[in-house]
Order: C-alpha cells, then sequence, then structure tokens
C-alpha cells in the first residue's frame, strides 16, 4: 500500500524510535491521525522544546534543562560517593534498585577504541578535575558487563588509584535472581563463578 | 553461499538498523567477514549475551556478497572473562587485525596464534613481562602470516646466522647487519643477537622475571616491531594505543 507523501514520511520519522519497525510506525501514524490529533500537538511540541532546552549538567552530565541537575543540586546526598555510569538511564535504575545516597557521573558511552571513542569523548577530563576537588572518597564503577564498559571501568580506576585517599570499587555481575543456571548463557555464568563469594 | 559451526571470533560489532548488529569476525577458515545478526539487540534474543569478543564461538551463516546472515551461534570452550587492563590488550589486538587483515583471506595458524594469545591473556600469569611477550610473539607471527616476515634467521651483509651475543643494526627495508660499535647504526635499530633470536623461536618468556637482560630483550622487541608494523599500518594511529598516551594526562603523579 502506498500512502500520501506526509503520511509515509510520519510513518518513516516514527521508525527512527528504538524498537519501532514500519508496522508498528504505521499504527502509531494512524493512531494520532485518526484517534488522538490533540495528544499529536502536545507531543510535537514538547518533543521541540525538549530537544531545544534539555542539555547537559555541568557537574554530572546527565541530561537536564538546568546547568546544574536536581541530584547534583541536592544538599541531601553523600558526596564523598560517586557512582560512575554509561548512560542516562542508569542512574534512574541504580536510584531505583539501590538504597544509594551518593552522586552520579555519567559517561554518555564507554571507551571503544575501535569505533575511536576515547577518554574525552566520555568526560573523563572532568571527572578527574572533579575528583581533584577532594570530596570524594569512594568512586563505584557501575558501567556495564561488555567488554567495553570492563576497559572502561579499569581505565577510570587506574586514574582513581593515581589519587591518594579515593577508592575505586566495582559492582558484582552475574546469574540473575530468580533465574535458572541452564538457561545462563555461559559468558554470564563465567564471569559468576570467577566472582564467587564465601558463603 | 552457507557455512556451518565455523570456529569464529568477533573483532568488532556495532549497532545496525533498529534491533541488529554488524559484526565483523575473524573464521579459522574463511578469514575476516562481515555478518549481519538479525534481531541481536532485542531484549529477548539468545544472541544479545552471546556474540561477545574475545569468545570462541561456533558461528554459522548464509547468503551471497559482502555481508551475509548469520544463521546461529554457539559458545565454545569458554576461557576465564578477561579483566581490567588486559581488555584492553585484546581491544589491541583485534585492532590490529582488523587494520592489517583483508576480508575473506583464511589464516587458520594466524587464528590458532590469535586463540592462543587469548588464552595466555585470560590465564593466570599477571606478569606484565608475561603479557608483553605474548603481545611482541602475536605481532611478530601476523608480520609473517601477512608475509612482511622480519629477517630473523641470517644477517644480511654476509648471510651468516645469528649470534646471540652479537650487535646488529636492524633496518625495516632490509634486515639485521652485522655492526662493531653502536655508533655504526645509522637508519636502523640496535639489537641484540639474543632478541632476534627468541623472536624466531617464540621465546620471548622470562623463565625468572625482571632480570635485565629479559627486559632489555623486551624492549628492543618492541622498537623492533613497531617499527616495522608501522610501515604497514600507515599514517592513522592505533586507538587502542592512543588510548594508553591520553590515560597519561589524566593520572596524577
Ligand atoms: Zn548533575
Amino acid at each position: 500500500m502506498s500512502f500520501s507523501p506526509l503520511i509515509s514520511q510520519l510513518i518513516e520519522v516514527l521508525c527512527c524510535l528504538p524498537g519501532v519497525g514500519p508496522k508498528s510506525a504505521q499504527r502509531m501514524a494512524f493512531h494520532l491521525l485518526q484517534r488522538d490529533r490533540e495528544g499529536a500537538k502536545r507531543m510535537a511540541t514538547t518533543l521541540l522544546e525538549a530537544v531545544e532546552r534539555i542539555g547537559h549538567c555541568s557537574q554530572c552530565r546527565s541530561l537536564s534543562e538546568q546547568s546544574l541537575c536536581k541530584l547534583c543540586a541536592s544538599s541531601r546526598r553523600d558526596r564523598s560517593l560517586l557512582c560512575v555510569v554509561e548512560s542516562p538511564i542508569d542512574v534512574q535504575a541504580v536510584l531505583q534498585a539501590a538504597d544509594y545516597k551518593g552522586m552520579f557521573f555519567v559517561l554518555m558511552g564507554h571507551l571503544s577504541p575501535l569505533d575511536g571513542i576515547g577518554p574525552i569523548d566520555i568526560g573523563l577530563d572532568k571527572l578527574a578535575a572533579r575528583l581533584d576537588e577532594g570530596e570524594i572518597r569512594e568512586v563505584i564503577l557501575a558501567t556495564n558487563p561488555t567488554a567495553e564498559g570492563e576497559a572502561t571501568a579499569h581505565y577510570i580506576a587506574e586514574i582513581i588509584e593515581s589519587r591518594a585517599g579515593i577508592r575505586a570499587t566495582r559492582i558484582a555481575h552475574g546469574v540473575p535472581v530468580g533465574g535458572e543456571l541452564e538457561f545462563v548463557n555461559s559468558s554470564t555464568l563465567s564471569r559468576a563463578f570467577n566472582a564467587r563469594t564465601e558463603v | 553461499m552457507r557455512q556451518s559451526l565455523q570456529a569464529s571470533y568477533v573483532l568488532h560489532s556495532r549497532p545496525y538498523r533498529n534491533t541488529s548488529k554488524l559484526l565483523d569476525i575473524f573464521s579459522r577458515e574463511q578469514g575476516r567477514r562481515v555478518l549481519v545478526a538479525r534481531g541481536a539487540r532485542q531484549g529477548n534474543s539468545r544472541l544479545q549475551g552471546q556474540l561477545l569478543p574475545f569468545i570462541p564461538l561456533l558461528l554459522s551463516w548464509q547468503g551471497q556478497g559482502e555481508v551475509q546472515t548469520l544463521t546461529a551461534a554457539e559458545t565454545g570452550t569458554l576461557l576465564t572473562p578477561l579483566k581490567g587492563r588486559k581488555v584492553l590488550t585484546a581491544f589491541y589486538l583485534n585492532e590490529l587485525l582488523l587494520r592489517l587483515l583483508a576480508r575473506d583471506d583464511p589464516h587458520p595458524a594466524l587464528y590458532d596464534a590469535y586463540a592462543q594469545t587469548l588464552q595466555r591473556l585470560s590465564g593466570s600469569s599477571d606478569r606484565a613481562s608475561d603479557e608483553e611477550a605474548g603481545l611482541r610473539l602475536f605481532e611478530c607471527f601476523l608480520l609473517q602470516e601477512l608475509g612482511y616476515g622480519l629477517v630473523l634467521d641470517h644477517e644480511v651483509s654476509s648471510g651468516g646466522v645469528l649470534q646471540a651475543q652479537q650487535l646488529y643494526c636492524y633496518q625495516p627495508e632490509r634486515g639485521p647487519w652485522v655492526i662493531e660499535s653502536k655508533q655504526d647504526c645509522e637508519n636502523g635499530l640496535l639489537v641484540h643477537g639474543s632478541t632476534l633470536l627468541a623472536l624466531q623461536q617464540g621465546d620471548l618468556y622470562a623463565a625468572d622475571a625482571h632480570t635485565e637482560h629479559h627486559n632489555l630483550m623486551l624492549r628492543e622487541a618492541k622498537m623492533l616491531i613497531r617499527i616495522n608494523l608501522a610501515r604497514h599500518l600507515g599514517a592513522k594511529p592505533l586507538q587502542s594505543r592512543e588510548l594508553y598516551i591520553q590515560q597519561k594526562q589524566l593520572l596524577k603523579s
């Protein structure tokens, strides 16, 4: 079936969303046009405003429309603890899952030598400057359990170790709670096996 | 063309379209290839935690043309996961292969050397000198496999055998020249015969760590291989080496 140029264009732009293929984009487009034109208008103006006004927090690099995000501006958080994550969505994940009262630093990616992504691209110059301010006592490295995430964590750990009085820790990786060993992929299992603890 | 259960490593992967991955693989029998793994980035995909670098895999694919389609993946014998600094070293190996190895050019012996180097890396030794020795031997073998091998079996002015105690001047275009004193080495690199012989015999590992002589050998081997690699790598610097240089500026001394 061929649509009018504008409808085709709408379907095409919706396809840029993660997990949305042409079929679901088509359904979304028709839903907006047939049933929710008001919602569509609001979506459009919000989208425009969001991309214009949301930038990066000057301290943690997370997404924020203020120069200092809510977490960094809060006086209730423990400023001696810093958790390093790859993306803003990881900040939310840690906040929801763990009773963590410290600060965050968002890399907005990871080191990837084969893609030409180096330390400055992920803000490690800013992180080093932050460590030198003297408030931080422990840095929790919560990058993803991928080869790139592991390399990034180690790289940062060496930067931390060159500074006295700051501890670097890495979150544990392993078998998902409630999962069955049989179905866990072997790389995960082997990692969990190597990081076993006393019972 | 259909290939089934080919021993392979993923050298690099990048996101492709919405949910797929484009894999640059090194297969033992087929050499470097590009495969598309459809749906590999979907949350429920079994491939998600499987198509990782540095892990021996058995891959099946089919199709024609430049990019073929992955049809199945199994994890081979698993190694202890690489940790910390060793992951960066392993990325360096992959970058070398991506830069120097042409597509569809099989190199089974190089594949085996790569697998063995990774295995040594993930092994128990934490001695930096062992890691370095393993790297040098891999680089040396890589050059040889690509047809740019170092001259390690004779001296080029007389054709005579190399002597461990003798000093040589190594010129990348020619090979080692016998010299009488250090001052005689022009347009070349000063190396001891023992370094050249150790590279030839594939034995750069130290019996006892940190002897003065062994450190000298490692230093010489590093420079020797670096100038030989540089001739084939071109002007673009190796990114994984750049990482180390950039890190120095972030360390506090
Ligand atoms: Zn912030």
